[in-house]
């Protein structure tokens, strides 16, 4: 199953409203990362599954994370929140509002019904999923991966991709926008925007995790700028004020937020070990 | 970091079942085996990043963190036990660890490496260098240890703050004895090492 509002299975804005015949585009609803974890509630309880052994997610399926723990506690034994934060920040709504307005100001856009005209705002998509890539890395990864290499050994001295960063940035832009719906984009982007855990508990995180009864394992990256470590220290001092077993570990890595998806080796063996020890305690 | 012979005594004043704090619990060793030795429920803090990993790889909860930021977020009387073993001279404010520690722990137990020793005595005496011991092996330019105490003035500083030692232990050549008047000169002189329970008063 895939995230609710994407365009890989699960319904979204490019399937069928079968109120009407045609892709809901924006006629979809807003939902949110609490309306995600309660479609995957439905979908344990349809599979009559009582309690899972662990949630665990990256980024927005961090926030996911959070939010089982948060609501559902009675259902998970443990929660596995990495490089992510119990509310997004000023900072990455910003970004995503700059690539939501490439989308939007897309003349392909079609205020969200391009797809009966066979067409997609394809450069709006490519240029918000550029800017989301910077976000995604850090400056000494990029400093690293490309420095000021060039295409080619001479400028161009006009305006072509002439730095390898450059190309690799347009590389990512346009294969993303062959296997992603813009639409979409803009409906999960919104959807963590308008994630704050905070906002149903009188503001105080801690509140949050007042019935949490799982294991936590909190893990953050060192050059991770769109998630600092700093927001995942937020949460384990809220869960230090309950009665949780907390473990966090901020991994040292130059890869900047991406590292959750790039340092396996390092995950493996915590993973394996607070596995392990959760399976212990609650004698699976 | 805790030797054997520290982790026998601690275990021996613990409690079955006690909720129990480590702060600086190294790769989680003493954790490990107050687990499996006295069931315990066991939370480690851990300023250094490979011996979070070591730990979580136990299957142990540890939170990296700092002695002297991260008490602050736990609530009064969290923990049984709050243990902070060869870790507070290692803090840049070990008062306010020691308040903090006395807050969210019904018992506390410290263990302190003893700079009043004779050998580190005769180290400065007579040759005139900051003493470098088997425990405290760093050179005084790269040790984490800025605040080094002896015995006395550990107990000096309980005095001051109200702090009451419940009972004292100390370590004289890998062999622990009970001591009944731990500000005694013989008693500073002779241990490598204090050893204390301290209760709210």
């Amino acid at each position: 199953m895939n995230v609710l509002g994407g365009c890989m299975g699960t319904t979204g804005p490019s399937s069928i409203n079968s109120d009407t015949g045609k892709p809901y585009g924006m006629d979809f609803p807003i939902f949110t990362i609490k309306d995600m974890v309660n479609l995957q509630l439905k979908l344990i309880d349809s599979m009559h599954i009582e309690k899972l052994f662990s949630v665990i997610g990256g980024s927005m399926g961090g926030m996911q994370v959070l939010e089982w723990a948060a609501s559902y506690p009675d259902r998970i034994y443990s929660a596995i929140p990495i490089a992510t934060s119990y509310r997004h920040s000023a900072q990455n709504i910003a970004f995503h509002e700059v690539g939501r307005q490439a989308i939007m100001n897309d003349p392909d856009w079609y205020q969200g019904n391009y797809y009966q005209k066979k067409l997609k705002p394809r450069h709006g998509l490519s240029v918000a999923r550029m800017i989301a890539h910077i976000t995604y890395l850090s400056e000494g990864a990029f400093q690293k991966k490309f420095g000021r290499d060039m295409q080619s050994k001479v400028l161009s001295w006009g305006f072509d991709a002439d730095f390898q960063v450059e190309s690799y940035l347009r590389h990512q832009g346009s294969s993303f926008v062959d296997r992603f719906d813009a639409n979409s984009y803009l409906y999960i982007t919104r959807a963590m925007d308008y994630f704050d855990l905070t906002s149903s508990y009188k503001g105080d995180l801690s509140l949050a995790f007042k019935k949490a009864e799982c294991k936590f394992l909190i893990v953050s990256f060192t050059s991770d700028w769109l998630f600092p470590s700093s927001e995942s220290h937020e949460i384990v001092k809220a869960l230090n004020k309950t009665n949780l077993d907390i473990s966090y570990i901020e991994v040292e890595s130059d890869k900047g937020h991406d590292s959750f998806l790039l340092e396996v080796n390092e995950f493996y063996e915590i993973l394996s070990g607070f596995i392990s020890g959760v399976s212990r305690k609650i004698n699976i | 970091m805790t030797n054997k012979i520290n982790q026998n005594l601690i275990s021996s004043l613990i409690n079955n079942n006690d909720k129990v704090l480590d702060i600086g619990c190294g790769n989680g060793d003493l954790l490990y085996y107050l687990e499996t030795t006295k069931n315990i429920q066991g939370q480690g803090i851990e300023i250094s990043h490979l011996g979070v990993k070591e730990s979580v790889t136990k299957g142990l909860s540890v939170i990296q963190g700092d002695a002297d930021e991260d008490l602050v977020s736990f609530t009064d009387n969290t923990f049984d036990v709050v243990i902070l073993s060869d870790t507070l001279q290692a803090t840049h404010k070990p008062k306010e660890v020691l308040k903090e520690m006395l807050r969210i722990g019904k018992r506390c137990i410290i263990c302190i490496p003893n700079f009043g020793y004779w050998k580190y005595r005769l180290q400065i005496l007579f040759y005139g260098i900051m003493p470098v011991t088997k425990t405290l092996s760093e050179p005084w330019y790269s040790t984490p240890n800025i605040h080094l105490c002896t015995i006395k003035d550990f107990i000096n500083l309980c005095n001051s703050l109200n702090i009451s030692i419940n009972k004292a232990y100390r370590n004289t050549q890998n062999n622990i004895k009970k001591i009944e008047k731990p500000d005694s000169y013989f008693n500073n002189l002779l241990s490598t090492e204090g050893i204390f329970i301290l209760t709210k008063q």
